[in-house]
């Protein structure tokens, strides 16, 4: 029996559901392996029967809480994928003002008629299975994560720092050019993909399980970063996890 | 002694024809460093480089490699995957040639690893000596600044010339096939250690003692509060491990193919820095501080190493030192300080 | 580097093997028995672990714990603890695994002829020393006295109840046995406390004894003690050592405890080794 998968959108842009769509060379056999039910993206049809629910997007209104309670009670597995549904991700950006100064900011004179709470992770409601992170996430991964659960393997979670993977492929280190960057505590698994391209690291998979804070706040703050500075730094993606690092 | 002179333009064509019939990676600007990579003409070729991001050890022992390939179906099958492409590593410095002599000694000892060894066997090695030690580096109080034995052909800069040096028959195929020489003379040999005399001179760092004495050193300060010290900086990033040289650990991973009927067993470059190295399937992790990880990092450096394979795990190159965003990596500051203490 | 002579078969290369039983033991462990599918015996000695393949998931340590000196078949009892060990629980008799081995020194069979043989095995640790005890009692005339104490956690988490009842029929194997704690209604004829409190009931003669101690590593420290309370040499204390042993090797750096490999140059050590390795911890 092929698993029953289903890819469900919340507060997001939808972007790493078009990273699964861009698994074009693997299609043919993540079709032959799974049968996708829903898919809103790529599919009118749609079930409720699933076995698997990948979940792109943060929980930012109160349906949004249905919804996940609804899809947690009828699938056996329950990925978040990306930064929004792993971190809260961008979203929680508008968790630093009141409610209604981001309707009113947003929907104006019609700002009653919506309902906003502060962005979560997908986590923060509802119990997961495993998470793919990323902004977007990395298609590699989200196929190889795929053959692990078909093997009956739990996926593997990468938990090493992006510095080591940018040392793997050889980068120079971008703090020799004057930048700054978060690979030290950032959960790697992307390749330093960022760094690669000519970026820095913005910590959009998260941090590592026991990042050394203090060390990054040192470097960054010896790299020039005011205190204000750093706290953007790691708002991007990860003001949801200010417990950890503030 | 096979020694001979190639003048540097002559050199430059030898190359130029080298790339077109041979599979080539030489050191290249990778602005503000340099790398290793493949090369595709003899002007990208940067022989006076200072250092390199990753050691040449990369293509011995890639940061991901292929053990096994298996089949599961219709009936299981296994097969070794330990195949390699001849090739030329060009521009290998002394002490990173220093630490393909002791990663030999480690996959070659008394067990063979195959991977290893069909890389090895199919690498040509072409170095150079050092002529802009960086900053950073220590190698020649390490002694690991005059190359050991074990290169095809060895090259000096000497201003408008190369001498080169052949150690094998390989090399001297090489050479013979590709290089435009004349015999050195016994004034060339003079002038190539007066250019290494200088060198040497160049080093900023330096070990405070004989580099065999940094065991003894050792044995007295597995409680000294450096560790501590260095520990609760640490990142657990991993950078210091995965530009040395020396440093050969790896983690080794299965991945299947989404048909469920084949797929590889392959090693992953891994680092005793990261916090789950030492942790087994059961939970209880055997080096869980930062503390015991930067200790045992340095005491393999440099101590178990050498009681095990004949050669100092650090060679000097000072990658670590530069790499690590804490500053606390640097073995030599490490092993100066901890004689100090002894003091 | 010499060019031209074969590269040699890789190291890497597991040798398929059938599953030909498998028997659960306890709510988490498992037996498997084994045989190599190239008709080729494991020629292991006791004490001594294989990495266990399934292929798609992963490799493990896994120490042997059955006796080279019975069949041309091998006994691995498997807690499930991960990936690896969770999926060879999911297999039956008739599948394939992959086997890489034997690793490690083993126990030093012929420093222990004629000694008396004091066996501690704290829960699953157990397995490993099975291999020496079954080889012990295979070569009964060749080893003085067979001690075995034996300390689970609750009656129910006791492994090879079958075999442990044979043994205790025999006049030559002397066993003691303890649970930390004993639910009510669950007989139990042995002692209650942790495995040091059976110390006391047994008297060995030091100067013959060697002991022979696998458990947790907290029960490492407690042991050692009692041993050498009891007289028993540093020499003459030896311990098998769990550690993340994934190449087997000497190359993966996992299993390193300062400069030994215990894949290489364990898993079992004396006391006296381990007590100069400050990663020890004893």
């Amino acid at each position: 029996m092929k698993p029953k998968i289903a890819v469900f959108d919340f507060t997001c842009c939808e972007g790493c559901q078009l990273q699964i769509l861009n698994c074009e060379q693997e299609m043919p056999d993540l079709v032959a392996a799974l049968d996708i039910i829903t898919f809103r993206e790529v599919m009118t049809e749609r079930s409720d029967h699933y076995d698997i629910a990948f979940i792109d997007g943060s929980c930012t209104t109160e349906s949004e809480i249905a919804r996940l309670k609804e899809i947690r009670q009828r699938a056996k597995m329950v990925i978040p994928i990306g930064a929004c549904a792993c971190l809260g991700g961008v979203n929680c950006f508008k968790n630093l003002h009141p409610m209604e100064d981001v309707l009113k900011a947003v929907y104006g004179q019609a700002a009653p008629y919506y309902d906003t709470i502060p962005a979560r992770p997908i986590h923060a409601v509802i119990p997961i299975d495993f998470f793919i992170p990323g902004c977007p996430i990395v298609k590699e991964e989200f196929i190889r994560v795929v053959q692990e659960i078909l093997a009956g393997k739990a996926p593997y979670l990468p938990n090493d720092p992006v510095c080591a993977e940018c040392k793997m492929v050889g980068n120079v280190c971008v703090f020799d050019k004057g930048q700054t960057c978060l690979g030290p505590v950032t959960r790697g698994g992307c390749k330093a993909t960022c760094v690669t391209g000519g970026a820095v690291c913005w910590g959009c998979r998260g941090l590592i399980d026991e990042p050394n804070i203090n060390a990054e706040k040192e470097i960054l703050e010896k790299a020039g970063l005011s205190i204000k500075d750093i706290v953007e730094e790691f708002s991007l993606f990860n003001a949801c996890q200010e417990d950890v690092w503030k | 002694m096979d020694v001979f002179i190639t003048s540097k333009a002559d050199f430059d064509s030898s190359i130029q024809r080298m790339i077109q019939q041979n599979e080539i990676y030489g050191v290249k600007r990778k602005t503000p460093s340099f790398a290793f990579d493949r090369l595709v003409a003899a002007e990208e070729l940067c022989l006076d480089y200072d250092i390199t991001v990753l050691p040449p050890t990369k293509y011995l022992l890639p940061p991901t490699e292929s053990l096994i390939k298996f089949k599961l179906a219709p009936e299981p099958s296994i097969r070794s995957s330990a195949e390699a492409q001849p090739c030329i590593l060009i521009g290998i410095h002394p002490d990173d040639l220093h630490a393909i002599k002791l990663l030999d000694a480690v996959f070659t000892g008394s067990l063979t690893d195959v991977n290893y060894l069909a890389r090895r066997r199919a690498t040509t090695i072409v170095g150079v000596d050092c002529v802009n030690p960086w900053p950073y580096s220590f190698a020649a109080s390490m002694g690991t600044a005059i190359p050991p034995r074990i290169f095809d052909l060895w090259l000096t800069d000497l201003g408008d010339e190369y001498l080169v040096e052949v150690g094998s028959a390989r090399g001297e195929d090489l050479r013979k096939r590709y290089l435009k020489t004349r015999r050195a003379r016994e004034v060339d040999l003079r002038q190539r250690n007066k250019v290494r005399q200088d060198w040497l001179k160049k080093y900023q760092l330096s070990l405070d003692m004989p580099p065999q004495e940094i065991p003894k050193v050792l044995d007295e300060a597995w409680h000294s509060p450096l560790w501590e010290e260095l520990g609760q900086k640490c990142l657990a990033c991993g950078s210091c491990t995965m530009v040395c040289p020396t440093c050969i650990c790896f983690d080794v991973r299965d991945g299947i193919e989404l048909n469920l009927k084949e797929g590889e067993r392959y090693r992953r470059w891994d680092s005793c820095m990261f916090d789950g190295f030492a942790k087994v399937a059961s939970g209880e992790n055997f080096r869980p501080t930062g503390t015991a990880r930067l200790r045992h990092r340095l005491y393999r450096k440099g101590k178990y190493m050498l009681e095990r394979y004949g050669e100092l795990g650090c060679v000097g190159c000072g990658r670590c030192v530069h790499a690590c965003l804490v500053d606390i990596a640097s073995p030599v500051a490490a092993y100066n300080r901890l004689a100090k203490e002894a003091r | 580097m010499a060019v031209g002579t074969e590269l040699g078969s890789s190291l890497f290369l597991p040798k398929l093997a059938e599953l030909l039983k498998v028997e659960p033991l306890s709510e988490k462990e498992k037996l498997f028995q084994l045989r190599l599918k190239d008709g080729s015996r494991l020629n292991h000695k006791p004490g001594q672990f294989v990495e266990v393949s399934v292929l798609g998931i992963g490799e493990a340590p896994i120490s042997i714990s059955s006796s080279p000196t019975r069949d041309d078949s091998f006994e691995l009892v498997v807690r499930m603890v991960g990936n690896l060990t969770g999926a060879l629980h999911r297999l039956q008799p008739g599948d394939t695994v992959g086997i890489r081995g034997p690793f490690g020194n083993g126990f030093p069979v012929s420093e222990l002829l004629k000694r008396d043989l004091l066996f501690v095995a704290g829960g699953i640790g157990l397995c490993p020393l099975r291999s020496m005890i079954q080889h012990a009692i295979d070569k009964r005339e060749q080893f003085g006295r067979i001690i075995l104490l034996y300390g689970c956690r609750q009656p129910a988490e006791q492994l090879f109840r079958g075999e442990l009842g044979e043994w205790r029929q025999r006049p030559d194997i002397e066993i003691l046995e303890s649970v930390d704690r004993c639910p009510v209604d669950v007989a139990w004829e042995g002692s209650v406390g942790v495995i040091t409190t059976l110390f006391p009931q047994v008297s060995i003669d030091p100067g013959k004894t060697t002991a022979l101690v696998v458990g947790p590593p907290v029960m490492y420290r407690f042991v050692v003690a009692e041993c050498l309370k009891q007289g028993i040499a540093k020499e003459r204390i030896l311990l098998s050592l769990e550690r993340r042993m994934k190449c087997g090797m000497g190359f993966c750096g996992h299993c390193q405890i300062n400069n030994r490999y215990v894949c290489q140059d364990g898993p079992v050590f004396s006391y006296a080794e381990l007590s100069r390795l400050g990663e020890a911890e004893l």
